[in-house]
């Protein structure tokens, strides 16, 4: 999902003509979010307020949510009408704007989970405890795959303390297992804010200036038993630069709202169950970076930048014949090999041990590159004459365009080509719906230009 | 082999390197006639397989890529007339409308001075596409669009025969490619007939599970076909299909398009240069001098020519740690020599 909302707060000062775009797109989302199944509040959660009537609370929702919107069509089929919602859905997602956004992408973020007996509330299903831990799991998988070279540490709340459930990792793997023994995690007493924030602090306090510090916790309680002022750890998060967000799962809190809004995150009361999980994944794109006003000539001076000596390995094969790797003196047949020393490492990324160099696959910065040159969005062909391939294929797929147009009422609007056709502004090649999809959200390269 | 496979293969066309290929100055020469040939009766061998499964061919020319076969397209009008009894009539169709696309194609190619960059990265996306819309057409069950294929697709995979060296340029969009077939659980086979080592295909292979072959003999290309890329991913396991040597992390300068071992990365986008920069060329950030004048002083020295300087004698002080480590192909035989770690890019074709 790209980020466009995360990053509004800050774009408008990067240029003026993101600011129209985004405030066009911001009308067409509310426009249109009546259209959608679940409730997703894709506003400002303040201006969502008024919107918020119109979905169901956890509590009152009846059993039938996603299917309420579907509407059969003339034939009877809901397939269009299905199909329509996700196509929609998709192309909405690709009038973000294409524009490259400065992300800080080495990302640090302390996971803050409420283990208090208020989790045990089951007006989310099963039990606020067991879907926060479910979410917990999906949102640490996918954040690992947008932020490859980011680490996750976990704290929970509970007890009237904050506990430290897992340390600083950057492989999901080591996070996901700590989130994963439910019966460790079993809530008991009351949060404390407080202490956990300090906790997380304190665990972030030593991390390089270039990397962005975050806290994301998820709150179920009304509640938080603190030693001390608030204030003052919120004063110390301002000064160290640590973002924090809020998930709640009850009401909102105005300490809850403060520490978001003092530290640039952001706060948001999840009304469902769909909504917390739109709230907590909202969270996983990079943050676009507090830009700095730009100078005349051009060039951003951000105190926060570095540049960073890297080294990318060979990998050695496990048929390779063994030998002692330096960090564990161990006999070994995989491993790495530093491109400056030769010397055999175990896993990357690392630093080596031998001469310093910090190691990374070169894959793993790689995955992030889309983030930095997006295709740009196809537009939409309204009609036959206009294109210069007038191809019967669609240009990826070869599949065959549809001869006659399928006539949905009201798609023309919102930037679907009445042909299911989409052209490349770049090269001009014709592409199918499916393909235009693909090629925007996974892909990330245009078949036709070749970059 | 009992269940249907799905096999896309890219196949790399470059009128030069073929050329350079054919010459009867290789040890062991492989003209692009004796090629395809090779390659078709691979081709065969593989719908031959099972009836279910599919093939589509793309050909990567200079500057663009095309669609040479697809199975899901119907069988061309010249093809409905009385058959030649001789031959086995998918085959025909596969074979005549191969050769009749490559040489349409390779006829309209002009006599440039300059060819330009090979269109793989539009073959390998267009490729992807396609994959995609199969699964998607099967997993809907709406056999959409007249696409006669089966109704499940698995173990899609796609082979790419490479003759061109790594078109450095193409590092990010090739990246970009490799992660969305990971995505579609594609894997991806390469087999290098010529030309130095590819860096970025030997990544493809290895983050996709496929494997990389590097000919020693390309004149027996064939039976490296059959034997290594003809049975599906899920049968190779328990085959003794031979597996990577080594794979290349090395990445692509942003800034010149040299493949470096050694970067220097912008912490905000994750940009590579091969030397310090006072400014991200990409996000425009500027760098502290402090880090600047750090990274000069510590740079490896001199980063064009760095010595090609032996790689196997361990007398280093660092070489010593990693005791034996393997400096030359192992165990199978089939893995050429692999060039100079030390060169910091790829030799100039
Ligand atoms: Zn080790
Ligand atoms: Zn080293
Ligand atoms: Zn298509
Ligand atoms: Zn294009
Ligand atoms: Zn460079
Ligand atoms: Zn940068």
């Amino acid at each position: 999902m790209p980020p466009r909302r995360t990053g509004n707060d800050y774009m408008d000062v990067d240029s003026d003509s993101d600011v129209s775009i985004l405030d066009e797109f911001e009308q067409t989302t509310k426009a249109k979010a009546k259209g959608k199944g679940k409730a997703i509040d894709r506003s400002k959660p303040s201006k969502g307020k008024s919107k918020a009537k119109e979905q169901p609370y956890a509590w009152e929702a009846s059993y039938t949510r996603s299917w309420d919107t579907v509407r059969e069509d003339e034939t009877g089929s809901l397939q269009g009408a299905v199909q329509d919602l996700i196509a929609r859905g998709r192309r909405r997602r690709l009038l973000a704007p294409a524009a490259a956004i400065r992300r800080s992408i080495i990302r640090h973020l302390v996971l803050v989970l409420d283990l208090s007996t208020s989790m045990m509330d089951r007006d989310m299903r099963p039990t606020r405890f067991d879907l926060m831990l479910q979410y917990a799991r999906e949102f640490v998988t996918e954040w690992f795959d947008q932020n490859p070279l980011g680490q996750i540490g976990v704290v929970g709340m509970r007890g009237g303390v904050g506990e430290r459930i897992g340390e600083m990792s950057g492989n999901p793997q080591d996070v996901l297992k700590c989130i994963s023994e439910r019966h460790k995690l079993e809530p008991s007493g009351d949060p404390s804010l407080q202490n956990a924030i300090e906790m997380a602090r304190s665990s972030m306090s030593h991390l390089p200036t270039h990397s962005s510090r975050e806290l994301v916790i998820i709150f179920g309680s009304l509640t938080s038993c603190d030693p001390g002022n608030i204030h003052d750890t919120l004063e110390e998060c301002v000064k160290d630069r640590i973002r924090i967000s809020i998930v709640a799962l009850a009401a909102e809190m105005k300490i809850c709202r403060e520490l978001c809004d003092k530290t640039g995150g952001m706060f948001g009361v999840a009304m469902n169950e769909g909504h917390f999980k739109d709230l907590l994944f909202e969270l996983i794109p990079p943050p676009a970076q507090r830009a700095l006003a730009r100078t005349g000539g051009g060039g951003v001076s951000n105190p926060a930048a570095d540049l960073m000596m890297m080294g990318f390995p060979t990998r050695l094969p496990n048929t390779s014949p063994p030998s002692l790797c330096v960090c564990h003196s161990q006999l070994k047949s995989e491993g790495f090999l530093c491109p400056r020393c030769l010397a055999k490492v175990c896993d990357v990324p690392t630093d080596c041990d031998i001469c310093g160099l910090m190691i990374v696959s070169s894959p793993h910065l790689a995955r992030s590159y889309h983030h930095l040159f997006p295709v740009k969005p196809y537009q939409p062909v309204t009609s036959l004459e206009e294109t210069p391939y007038a191809d019967s294929k669609c240009h990826a797929c070869a599949a065959p365009f549809p001869s006659n147009p399928t006539q949905v009422p009201g798609t023309a609007t919102e930037g679907m080509s009445l042909l299911g056709r989409y052209r490349c502004p770049d090269c001009h090649h014709v592409f199918c719906t499916d393909c235009d999809v693909f090629i925007h959200d996974v892909v990330h390269c245009c078949p036709g230009c070749g970059k | 082999m009992d269940k249907p496979s799905h096999l896309s293969v890219v196949v790399d066309l470059s009128p030069s390197q073929w050329h350079l290929c054919g010459q009867s100055s290789n040890s062991h020469p492989l003209p692009l006639s004796a090629f395809l040939s090779q390659l078709l009766a691979f081709l065969n061998a593989h719908i031959a397989c099972n009836d279910e499964n599919t093939l589509s061919v793309y050909g990567a020319l200079p500057g663009k890529s095309i669609l040479l076969y697809s199975s899901a397209t119907a069988v061309p009008e010249e093809f409905t007339g009385p058959a030649d009894p001789n031959t086995y009539r998918p085959f025909e169709v596969l074979d005549s409308t191969m050769m009749n696309s490559i040489s349409d194609r390779v006829e309209a190619l002009t006599d440039l001075e300059q060819e330009p960059p090979i269109g793989l990265v539009g073959a390998l996306t267009k490729s992807l596409c396609y994959i995609n819309r199969m699964s998607n057409a099967s997993s809907t069950s709406t056999a959409a669009g007249g696409v006669q294929g089966p109704v499940v697709l698995p173990d899609p995979r796609i082979l790419v025969v490479s003759v061109s060296p790594d078109e450095s340029s193409s590092y990010i969009p090739i990246m970009n490619s490799i992660f969305s077939a990971q995505k579609l659980k594609v894997t991806i086979d390469v087999c290098k007939l010529y030309g130095p080592e590819s860096v970025f295909l030997q990544q493809a292979a290895h983050l996709t599970g496929g494997s990389y072959i590097y000919l020693e003999r390309p004149d027996a290309l064939l039976q490296y076909l059959t034997m290594a890329f003809l049975p599906p991913p899920a049968v190779r396991q328990l085959l003794s299909v031979p597996t990577q040597d080594k794979v290349d992390f090395r990445a692509a300068c942003f800034c010149h398009k040299n493949i470096v071992d050694i970067g220097f990365v912008c912490s905000v986008c994750l940009s590579i240069f091969c030397q310090p920069v006072p400014v991200c060329s990409t996000c425009r950030t500027k760098f502290p001098i402090k880090t600047l004048q750090r990274l000069n002083a510590s740079k490896p020295a001199a980063p064009a020519p760095r010595t090609p300087a032996p790689t196997p004698p361990a007398t280093s002080l660092p070489r010593s740690q990693s005791i034996g480590t393997p400096r030359s192909s192992m165990g199978n035989g089939l893995v050429a020599p692999s060039p100079s770690r030390n060169g910091t890019s790829l030799p100039p074709r």
